[in-house]
């Protein structure tokens, strides 16, 4: 008997703790998650009573050719963004972690664009990239190059984008790196030294494989980071121009708010769930059957 | 223990799940029983009404000091007034989270494209006996505006708002290319030989711009070419009628303006073209009343005339906004919000809250005012001339359910052929067809 109260106690008490946590994930995530998913069976303006659908929104999905378009876009994206803001931000971390003067003061300033926010990166780099009057142009045209367009031609905005995005992730892969970097074992490194290993062969069999872990997590978070890239193309282009940087988060805000189809957008929400999820579930099981401890 | 737990999950999610549902189903919609709202109306009954005024800055201000005045003359009423949302754009968002929530306010701005949503909530008041009453003096204000605010035969709300659209020009710019400034009776080929003389490439400038963004502001702009060459958004039975030959050829001759002559900046957001008309970057652009005040602002030395015609058609097109007035099955209630709305747009008051906006005034009448002259002289030499524009606002924009998911494929369809994407035929026609379902004829 009092064995069995001291194990309700300790329910209690864990409860206690976890409880309010536990409220707000249900509260402000799964509540409207559960929501969106009823209302993405039905056809809603958000203000007329919505007409029950089944699968219909769905099945819709399936050719609409807008909506691939924007998975081939933010596909484009992410294959430009992960694997550059991971190798730069590790180019950028092993800078950092050089033995210099002012070595706080660069880490500072690499880190700074990460903490403005994407909304004030976006709308000052619409003032850059401006192809009449931005200065971007101004310095091509100084170094002697012809004029681009930029954010207004279908052919380099994503890759605008893409370089404005890195701007502002560099600093976030640049100290996870410096800190990986920082946890490399001292008395491993020293012992290869002593062995007569060089230092880019110390670099290469000591320090990279205790990076792995990291770089596993990375892949996935920046993979995250850009399939749900969103403010960054409000700001800039608003998915124009053509619609050549609707990337799919941007697609459901579209539909949701500006032509007011909630349920077909929260349906195209659900679908970008189901690939995040599935992307995410690999990255997994690949760590953990290649024995890295990403998770 | 752990069995237990996953049990209680799934309550709980189930549970969770019959939350949402009773949310999305929303609060029951009072029927339309053909009851008038005001029905039974005391006007000296305690009432508390909620004002969502759409304003920002001075313009919120000024609305509640107007407010605390309404209630000094009328104790019994109390008046909750707030902007409602961050923007007026966020308002029609706020308004639906309101519904579906039962706590949405007796009266509120919005733009007259959202109307036929608005009265589709079943929430709106019926207003058709209120206005016919002769101390409303509905006929003084605009036949577009009035006819925005008219859905399904149903008076939904009183005009908050009215406007037009005009041909602004930037003197200065006109001078330093030695052209000819527009008057009243150009045409569009006097519009576009004009524009194409005054882009010079090497010094930024052109002659024109057209918002490419595939919004409202888009889309609204096509409306009066195609009015004046004698075409229709919708045709009598609904259906898209704009990509008649009327619509083709409208969207064809700004397409020759922007591909061909290269004489038309093209703005991806809506922001750009005004602040660089302002800049003398943009010598023309076709825009509204609302920059009045920014031209003031920024000492532009500009011009204003009427739209440019095809066959000396000049018809322009009007973009009304609305306080809406909404049903909570409270006689008092409405009828209290009417008297506030009539009070409001009075030709007594309006002028102290339009013309003080800087906007045009809602009424004629209100035209030999000591405020309408102030507001002219204030804002010359635009405000006379869009004052007098309304007269060129014939035709308002359909109120049918599924203009704003229309607008949108419309825009789209500019969009892709002012920037040599498309043929103004076939986007046309593709937009027709996409907004079949939404405007109820699949």
């Amino acid at each position: 008997m009092a064995n069995r109260r001291g194990v309700l106690a300790r329910g209690l008490t864990g409860w206690a703790f976890a409880g309010p946590g536990t409220l707000l994930v249900v509260g402000l995530s799964i509540f409207p998650a559960v929501w969106a998913f009823l209302i993405s069976r039905t056809r809603w303006n958000g203000i007329a009573p919505p007409r029950q659908l089944g699968w219909a929104n769905y099945q819709v999905m399936a050719d609409d050719p807008e909506l691939w378009e924007s998975v081939r876009h933010t596909f484009a994206l992410t294959a430009l963004f992960v694997p550059s803001s991971i190798l730069i931000g590790l180019i950028v971390a092993i800078a950092l972690s050089q033995d210099i003067r002012f070595i706080k003061f660069y880490r500072t300033c690499i880190f700074v664009p990460f903490v403005a926010s994407a909304a004030a990166t976006g709308i000052l780099a619409s003032y850059v990239f401006n192809p009449q009057f931005g200065s971007a142009n101004e310095l091509l045209r100084r170094v002697g190059f012809p004029a681009q367009q930029f954010l207004e031609d279908p052919q380099q905005v994503l890759v605008v984008i893409c370089l404005i995005a890195l701007w502002g992730q560099i600093g976030f892969t640049a100290v996870v790196y410096l800190a990986a970097l920082q946890d490399a074992p001292k008395d491993l490194i020293e012992a290869a030294t002593v062995d007569g290993a060089n230092r880019f062969r110390v670099f290469w069999h000591v320090t990279v494989p205790e990076l792995r872990p990291v770089t596993v997590f990375m892949v996935v978070w920046q993979t995250i980071t850009a399939l749900q890239l969103f403010d960054l193309v409000y700001t800039t282009t608003r998915g124009g121009p053509l619609n050549s940087s609707q990337t799919i988060v941007y697609y459901v805000f579209e539909l949701a708010f500006q032509t007011r189809r909630y349920g077909y957008g929260s349906a195209v929400a659900y679908g970008l769930f189901a690939l995040t999820m599935v992307l995410t579930i690999g990255m997994i099981l690949y760590s953990r059957r290649a024995r890295v401890e990403a998770f | 223990m752990k069995r237990s737990m996953s049990k209680l999950f799934t309550a709980a999610a189930a549970a969770l799940a019959l939350a949402a549902a009773g949310c999305s189903s929303g609060s029951p919609t009072p029927s339309d029983d053909g009851k008038d709202a005001a029905d039974g109306y005391d006007p000296k009954a305690q009432v508390t009404l909620t004002w969502w005024t759409g304003q920002t800055a001075d313009a919120q201000t000024l609305a509640e000091t107007l407010a605390k005045e309404y209630q000094t003359a009328h104790p019994n009423v109390t008046l909750n007034v707030s902007t409602g949302a961050p923007t007026t754009d966020d308002l029609l968002t706020k308004l639906s989270a309101g519904f579906t929530s039962g706590n949405y306010p007796d009266i509120s701005y919005a733009y007259g494209s959202w109307a036929t949503e608005l009265a589709g909530s079943g929430h709106t008041q019926n207003l058709s006996k209120f206005v016919a009453d002769p101390a409303m003096a509905w006929s003084e204000i605009p036949a577009a505006a009035r006819a925005t605010a008219t859905v399904d035969g149903k008076i939904i709300g009183v005009p908050a708002l009215v406007d037009n659209l005009a041909l602004i020009y930037n003197k200065k710019v006109f001078d330093d290319a030695g052209v000819a400034y527009p008057t009243d009776d150009w045409s569009w080929d006097d519009f576009r030989t004009a524009a194409k003389k005054l882009t010079a490439p090497s010094k930024n400038i052109y002659g024109t711009a057209y918002s490419v963004s595939g919004s409202e502001d888009t889309t609204w702009h096509l409306w009066p070419l195609l009015w004046q060459r004698g075409g229709k958004i919708l045709d009598d039975k609904g259906k898209p009628a704009f990509n008649s030959d009327a619509g083709v050829g409208a969207l064809d001759f700004l397409r020759a303006m922007a591909v061909d002559d290269k004489s038309m900046y093209l703005d991806q957001t809506d922001e750009k073209y005004g602040p660089l008309f302002y800049s003398g970057n943009v010598a023309m652009m076709l825009s509204g009343p609302w920059v009045l005040y920014d031209l003031k602002d920024q000492g532009v030395e500009y011009g204003v005339v009427n739209m440019p015609g095809f066959n000396g058609n000049h018809e322009t097109v009007s973009g009304p906004d609305l306080w809406v007035l909404y049903n909570h099955n409270d006689p008092n209630r409405a009828g209290a919000s009417r008297d506030f709305i009539r009070w409001l747009t009075s030709k007594e008051i309006d002028p102290r809250w339009n013309l003080a906006n800087g906007n045009l005034p809602l009424r004629t009448s209100e035209k030999d005012t000591k405020e309408f002259a102030d507001y002219i002289s204030e804002y010359a030499p635009g405000a006379q001339k869009f004052f007098d524009n309304l007269a060129n606002a014939k035709q308002p924009r359909p109120t049918v359910t599924g203009y704003v998911e229309m607008s949108r494929y419309v825009g789209e369809a500019i969009a892709k052929v002012l920037q040599g994407a498309a043929s103004a035929k076939d986007a046309l026609d593709e937009a027709a067809r996409k907004s079949g379902p939404a405007l109820g004829n699949g």
